[in-house]
């Protein structure tokens, strides 16, 4: 098992507000996706050519990880311990998921998988957290959403420069790590989760409550599947097409 | 072998048109989404389609072939808003102007030479063809023209099955100042003994009367929803409505009732037993139509085949005939010499009036059977 840095614990609050225990998953969640990050960012400087890649790459790899200590001093700050689990089973095969690029040394693919796909999901996702978040809390999802749209645009140029030499080959292996990734990332993103725990949230699934935070369980799958088609549309992906891809996730 | 939709859309072919819709209903809707995730997959409930549909920003739905009876074809995108159809309402306004902005930009960004804005698409900008995005080379219609053309020529039609003296009837046109409605009034108010307008906005309807009158045509107006009923004959409806809610109340009986909305106007529970009620302002074409995946059926929810509302068939139309020009924009333009025009266009490519039907079935065959 790979190293993450000293952030886990499991110890849950037993004894908070019922918003304050939203707000932990809600950290937990935010923070395990930050460590899987950095270790996805981590994992990529290994198959980068050139120095300035690996420089690129590890500086990703650390804000990453400044964006998890953030999550978990927002928690301190109220009074929880955040708790994360990599290990959990949907962040474990999105990691895997991006170790399979990794094995084949394929560049782009990590990207799609990292940037377009996982940052998307982050990007949209925090914003709409930074929205009703309380005071700091709201402001760090926030200012943290903005830091990783900055990440998908920079991506963006490389994806795109890659797509203009061969669409058809581009957008069958973006097809292709969609049938992955998104599959288990729509399948987190469910509006309840029917097939066991998530091994993240502290007690029971934590998706029936986010209502009392101002938040939703199919409003964060909708920004999040909405920022994802429009990101493709900006990488030039017919629409009709992403759109039977989109049609097709599991509920 | 069909050729699947991606290798349509990554072959880079130049669009002739493009036509910017919205689903009426949620069963609509449900449809749309259950084509798209194919017959392997079951469809997604009702509750998770309410949920994510929202939130898909507009884009092609499908490709759409069409043929003309000059051997000519034309290649188009239907692209779907996603206004969710309980969101029409004017509280919605904004946000649905911003769908059909989006919707329009998609069609510019794909290279449609000229774009068709069916249902509540045109409404929401006829009035405002400058809340469209920067156009380049792509030109708007909102297919109001046709759709007047199918409406008046439907009316004759359900007059001539019904052994109706248009020239002694009575018309009422309900959404009387609309684009739609103005322009059936001006087509027929020369042919019925007396017009009636009903509308919310007085003003306008003053300004359209007098317009009118002025052509020696008698003409009253009313803003009362449910006045002048009885009697008229011929009723058209054609209102903005974000669902059928319209309850015409007490009706001539045998009046013609012409439901041109889209949504549909006309209350399910509108009773009018009596009433020879039709949905109007529809087309068909009859040289072939193919969509790309398949939405036959789904896309047109109509008894007949290739049967298409008038407004997108205008852009089908005018791309058919090469004339790529905005030919109808604004509120309030639309005259029997503009119908005309477009109606010659239509006809040139086998773009003709759809058997009439209304919700219980085709007119034309239950008027056949109660001939016999």
């Amino acid at each position: 098992m790979e190293t993450v840095i000293a952030l886990n614990s499991a110890t849950a609050c037993t004894s908070l507000s019922p918003s304050a225990a939203i707000w932990q998953d809600v950290l937990s969640q935010a923070m395990t996706g930050e460590l899987i990050a950095a270790m996805n960012y981590t994992s990529l400087a290994e198959i980068c050519d050139h120095p300035d890649e690996v420089a690129d790459a590890l500086e990703h790899a650390d804000g990453e990880r400044w964006h998890a200590a953030a999550f978990a001093a927002e928690g301190r700050k109220m009074g929880l311990d955040v708790p994360n689990n990599v290990n959990a089973k949907h962040w474990k095969r999105l990691r895997e998921a991006f170790m399979r690029c990794i094995e084949a040394r394929d560049f782009i693919a990590c990207l799609i998988v990292q940037e377009i796909m996982l940052e998307s999901f982050a990007v949209a996702s925090y914003a709409r957290v930074g929205k009703v978040g309380p005071g700091s809390l709201g402001k760090t999802f926030a200012a943290i959403a903005a830091e990783e749209e900055g990440h998908i645009d920079h991506a963006m140029e490389i994806l795109k420069a890659e797509r203009a030499l061969d669409p058809q080959r581009f957008d069958d292996k973006v097809y292709r790590l969609h049938l992955d990734v998104m599959t288990t990332l729509a399948e987190m993103l469910t509006k309840e989760c029917r097939n066991g725990h998530c091994e993240v949230c502290h007690g029971s699934c934590v998706k029936p409550s986010l209502p009392a935070v101002s938040l939703s369980a199919a409003e964060l799958r909708g920004v999040s599947l909405q920022q994802y088609l429009k990101t493709l549309d900006k990488l030039g992906l017919p629409g009709e097409v992403t759109l039977t891809w989109l049609s097709q996730l599991p509920v | 072998m069909a050729e699947s939709v991606a290798s349509l859309a990554r072959r880079g072919r130049e669009l002739d048109f493009a036509l910017i819709g919205h689903q009426e209903s949620w069963r609509a809707a449900a449809d749309v989404l259950a084509v798209l995730r194919g017959p392997q997959l079951a469809p997604l409930p009702d509750d998770e389609i309410k949920d994510i549909l929202p939130w898909i920003p507009p884009r092609a739905v499908c490709h759409v072939e069409v043929g003309s009876m000059t051997g000519t074809k034309a290649h188009g995108v239907y692209i779907d808003s996603f206004i969710p159809p309980d969101r029409l309402e004017a509280a919605y306004m904004h946000d649905n102007i911003a769908r059909v902005r989006a919707a329009a930009a998609y069609a510019i960004k794909a290279g449609a030479k000229i774009v068709s804005l069916g249902g509540f698409s045109s409404i929401l900008i006829e009035g405002n063809f400058d809340q469209l995005p920067e156009r380049q080379d792509t030109v708007f219609t909102t297919g109001n023209t046709l759709t007047v053309a199918f409406i008046v020529q439907g009316i004759q039609k359900m007059c001539a099955l019904e052994g109706r003296n248009l020239r002694r009837s009575t018309l009422l046109i309900v959404g009387a100042t609309g684009d739609v409605g103005s322009g059936c009034a001006r087509c027929l108010a020369p042919y019925v003994k007396r017009v009636l307008l009903r509308a919310r906005n007085l003003e306008r309807l003053r300004r359209l009367a007098a317009e009118l009158e002025a052509d020696g045509v008698q003409v009253e107006i009313a803003a009362d929803r449910q006045q002048f009923s009885a009697e008229a004959d011929i009723v058209i409806c054609a209102a903005s409505l974000a669902s059928g809610s319209l309850l015409l109340g007490r009706i001539a009986p045998g009046a013609i009732v012409c439901d041109a909305g889209y949504p549909k106007n006309l209350s399910p529970n509108a009773q009018m037993p009596e009433a020879r009620i039709f949905f109007g302002g529809l087309g068909q074409i009859t040289s072939g139509m193919r969509f790309t995946p398949d939405f036959h059926g789904v896309l047109n929810r109509h008894p007949f085949p290739d049967v298409v509302h008038g407004c997108l068939l205008e852009g089908m139309a005018l791309a058919l005939e090469g004339r790529y020009e905005p030919f109808s924009q604004g509120r309030g333009f639309i005259t029997p010499e503009r119908v005309e025009e477009m109606e010659t266009i239509a006809e040139h490519h086998g773009i003709y009036l759809a058997p009439l039907y209304n919700a219980d079935g085709p007119v034309e065959d239950v008027l056949d059977l109660f001939v016999a």
